[in-house]
């Protein structure tokens, strides 16, 4: 019997490329170009949306062209070299944390097995010690004396269109979860080196529609998807119509109403796109059992802010308009709904970056309860679930956890408000008072420590639906877990990007897993004067 | 004939953790940067490299026993899940598997107690070749279920994120804005 050896199948798996670089995993990651093939990148941002962004006031989004990443030439303009290092440069100056990130990394490998990407990958330039090589041999090769002189002994190297490509490939495996920066001694946030690759990526034309697309969108109308008013506020109004069927409670629902003491503002796929659509149905339920008064705004319609995904200017313009809209209304402070990223520039980058809020804004009080929110004291934006825990806490509602009874939740901390933010404890405070038992996922993958959904940072795009299946593969094993242990049926969280994509996630990796927002779990169990529900065996979601 | 089945099933015992071992260190040598999945215990810390030894070490005992195909389905489901949305082509996705053949001859032929069962791994043998074909049937399967994930992620309205062409989108020439506040 004649049977190839073990050395000989080795061979057989390792010919051809390899995981996802496409390079063979036998040279020097400096020596290994990045390869693009379908599946393997996000598509480039369309040539018009760049257009229309660039010729805002303001925004900065040059070389707008027609390219493709598995072409050889990418269509740079002539001086692409020269921008990118005096952009580098640039932020250098500008930013202190970058200069600091570039020089103090050790290279202890704290991070390196901390990140979704790697865990998911096997790719070594996925860990984010490596990651924030790529940018890092740049600066040395480029900026220090050491480097300039010693070249790839003092690990540097030129600025070439290879490593250019390569930061395409790796700023977008990365979905500034910062997982890995609570593990490094240094404190060496990587989600902001991706930043910094993202913006100069931009600076010469290099983006993904993904994000482009939702903050030209943004730009133009106030929402991801471009919703002009009118369509905005009737599907709100079609929401609304949905629970008081359900409830047989009549609800007020308001847009644009000055003088109003308070702005919402939540993502715009909650108004819009499952299962976001029943997290806004609990908005407008508890909102009104609370008597709030609060408008909506059909040009604030976008908690979201994927100009964090680009570059800096966009983050802030887009910030700006939420405070801009409160400025107008005449509204005492913004109460934020279940989302992401919105969080992370309010919390992290706003007072900075945007300065003081219009004088017509207050420190929040919650008019239910008078707790005086002084953690947004500057900001003067609360979070839905610090304001919720806030009420439960006063005794101020009334639940009926059987109502939640086709509920076995566990709970994903979403990245920005866990981890940037430090929304932990409230969102358990509520889930205890409104399910009767909810189970954790293990230690190392929950609070601080929790995985990223892998589709994060406008990766939550279909033509990548593997790359996202892997880099959520951390997440999932965590939630199968539980879902094998304790019979879980439901991941609750408090992000819109989350509630999309984690349903995609689940149901590759464990189907029959509901994905739910929090607020949607708070109303299935919400008890009010003068309902009159139907049987409601899916909560909110029970088709009338 | 028993005498001999019980000389395999004892080198087996003999040898198991071992095989096991190798097997599963060959499996994550497919990864590139594959040091941590290989040291790293914690199965949350280590999805790949935690999944692949569970995986392993249920369907190693299997295959000895011959326990047939629907018994090796789960641990394969385990392992094949995650190599079918890597970026392994599908020879390379269920290749580890067939290793355990070679894997087993070299161990069993590097101790002279157990040299001479090489000859008699026939039923192994076949045993392997069973969970390798049931491990492309579960490939596709996976495959077939990411396609469909991905359609039913565009038909659920996700996909308006970004791209939709809602009624009022299409109602408007690209590029107009209208920002009408009556009625509002």
């Amino acid at each position: 019997m004649s049977l190839p050896k073990l050395e000989e199948l080795s061979q057989s798996v390792w010919q051809g490329p390899s995981l996802s670089t496409g390079a063979i995993p036998t040279k020097e990651w400096m020596d290994t170009p990045v390869t693009f093939k379908p599946g393997g990148y996000a598509y480039p941002a369309k040539k018009e949306k760049l257009e229309y962004l660039d010729s805002q006031p303001g925004l900065n989004f040059p070389f707008a062209r027609i390219w493709s990443p598995e072409e050889d030439d990418w269509l740079l303009p002539d001086n692409w070299k020269d921008i990118i290092l005096k952009g580098l440069a640039e932020r250098l100056d500008k930013f202190r944390s970058l200069k600091i990130f570039m020089d103090c990394c050790v290279r202890c490998g704290a991070c390196a097995d901390k990140c979704h990407f790697f865990l998911g990958t096997g790719d070594p330039r996925n860990m984010p010690v490596m990651r924030a090589e790529l940018l890092r041999s740049v600066y040395r090769g480029e900026f220090t004396l050491a480097g300039k002189i010693l070249g790839r002994l003092a690990g540097g190297r030129k600025m070439t269109v290879g490593v250019l490509k390569e930061w395409f490939m790796y700023a977008y495996q990365c979905t500034e979860c910062r997982r890995c920066s609570i593990f490094c001694p240094y404190g060496i946030d990587t989600a902001e080196i991706t930043i910094i690759l993202r913006e100069l990526l931009y600076s010469v034309g290099i983006g993904i529609n993904w994000v482009i697309e939702p903050v030209s969108n943004s730009t133009k109308t106030g929402n991801h998807m471009g919703l002009q008013p009118l369509p905005f506020r009737d599907n709100i109004a079609f929401l609304a119509e949905d629970v008081e069927n359900l409830t047989g409670v009549k609800l007020d629902v308001s847009f644009n109403r000055k003088g109003a003491e308070i702005l919402f503002v939540t993502p715009s796929a909650d108004a819009f796109a499952e299962p976001g659509i029943y997290t806004c149905m609990g908005y407008l339920l508890l909102f009104n059992a609370l008597g709030l008064d609060y408008t909506w705004s059909t040009y604030a319609s976008e908690g979201g802010n994927f100009g964090l995904f680009t570059n800096n200017e966009a983050m802030k313009a887009l910030n700006g308009k939420m405070y801009a809209e409160a400025e107008r209304l005449g509204v005492k402070y913004i109460l934020g709904g279940e989302c992401g990223h919105m969080w992370r520039v309010v919390h992290q980058y706003m007072d900075t970056m945007n300065g003081k809020t219009p004088a017509n804004m207050e420190v929040p009080v919650s008019p239910i309860t008078g707790t005086v929110f002084n953690n947004a004291a500057s900001t003067k934006v609360v979070h839905i679930t610090e304001f919720t825990a806030d009420l439960i806490k006063h005794n101020k509602l009334n639940f009926d956890t059987s109502r939640n009874s086709h509920v076995r939740a566990t709970w994903h901390d979403s990245c920005n408000p866990a981890r940037a933010m430090g929304i932990i404890e409230e969102p358990r405070y509520v889930l205890d008072h409104v399910v009767d038992k909810w189970w954790e996922m293990p230690e190392n993958t929950i609070r601080e420590q929790t995985f990223c959904c892998g589709s994060g940072t406008g990766l939550n795009t279909d033509e990548i639906m593997e790359l996202r299946m892997r880099s959520g593969l951390p997440r999932a094993n965590a939630v199968k877990h539980v879902v094998d242990q304790h019979a879980v049926n439901t991941l609750a969280c408090i992000c819109a990007i989350d509630r999309a994509t984690l349903t995609s996630l689940v149901d590759y990796w464990t189907p029959g897993v509901t994905v739910c927002g929090l607020t949607e779990l708070v109303a299935n169990a919400l008890v009010q004067k003068g309902e009159n529900r139907v049987d409601m065996p899916e909560g909110l979601r029970t088709m009338v | 004939m028993s005498q001999q089945q019980f000389d395999l099933a004892e080198g087996f015992r003999k040898h198991q953790e071992e095989i096991l071992a190798r097997w599963v260190e060959y499996t994550l040598s497919t990864y590139e940067s594959s040091d941590f999945f290989k040291k790293e215990k914690n199965q949350f810390a280590n999805p790949i490299g935690g999944n692949v030894r569970i995986a392993l070490g249920e369907l190693l005992p299997l295959l000895i026993k011959g326990a047939g195909r629907s018994a090796y389905e789960p641990p394969l489901e385990r392992i094949i899940s995650i190599r079918a949305v890597q970026q392994f082509t599908p020879a390379q996705a269920v290749s580890p598997l067939n290793a355990i053949k070679h894997i087993t001859r070299e161990i069993l032929a590097a101790d002279p107690e157990s040299k001479h069962l090489n000859g008699e791994l026939y039923d192994f043998d076949f045993a392997v070749d069973i969970a390798l074909l049931a491990a492309f049937d579960i490939y596709m399967q996976f495959r077939e279920r990411i396609y469909s994930v991905r359609i039913r992620e565009i038909k659920s309205g996700s996909i308006v994120l970004t791209d939709s062409k809602c009624p009022s989108k299409l109602l408007k020439p690209e590029g107009e804005i209208p920002m009408v506040q009556a009625g509002i």
